[in-house]
């Protein structure tokens, strides 16, 4: 049986987009056989310091997948050195309202990221 | 906002909402005290069912470091 999970990373924010996508891939490897929904939120400030960093590139996946390959690929996010924080979430009943598109990147650019 | 404490209606049912939304911080802090606290039920007017939600999706955007677990500390 299969359930619909979402999952919340935040990237390093020296990281680009490419290298981004490049570590999303490979976790989606673990996945075999689910389409992630993949959404980018970009950089945004952080409410507070994480690892010493202020700022963090956000990215929301959606996918249903299997109970049984979750361990898996949750061990590989952890130990990915790029993710700062993630937060797997199963969702239950009715999907959440997707992100409206001013909720987005607009609290967020920061003021002092220039890569 | 927060001091409507005779509000007998959820502002979340009003506003037509089953399911509150973790990743929704501006929504969320709306329900915040001036500290980062959780309202209580009794000033924020919501719903059992709503404010259990609420509990759950201002934790969770709490360790996505969309809300701060203390506002005004160290900032």
């Amino acid at each position: 049986m299969t359930r619909h999970y979402e999952v919340v990373y935040i990237f390093d924010s020296a990281l680009d987009e490419a290298a981004v996508n490049e570590r999303l891939a490979r976790f989606h490897t673990l996945l075999p056989g689910t389409t992630p929904n993949v959404n980018h939120w970009g950089k945004r400030t952080l409410a507070y310091a994480l690892k010493r960093h202020e700022t963090g590139y956000y990215v929301v996946t959606q996918f249903e997948a299997e109970p049984t390959a979750l361990p898996e690929f949750e061990r590989a996010v952890k130990l990915e050195e790029g993710v700062l924080r993630h937060l797997t979430v199963q969702l239950e009943g009715e999907m959440p309202a997707p992100i409206p598109a001013e909720a987005a990147p607009v609290a967020a650019v920061a003021e002092e990221d220039d890569e | 906002m927060i001091m409507r404490s005779r509000n007998k209606t959820c502002p979340v049912c009003e506003a037509g909402v089953r399911v509150l939304d973790y990743k929704d911080e501006r929504a969320l802090g709306r329900f915040l005290t001036d500290r980062g606290k959780i309202l209580p039920s009794r000033l924020s007017g919501m719903c059992a069912r709503h404010q259990r939600q609420l509990a759950t999706a201002i934790k969770r955007a709490r360790q996505l470091c969309l809300l701060p677990y203390i506002k005004g500390y160290g900032a």
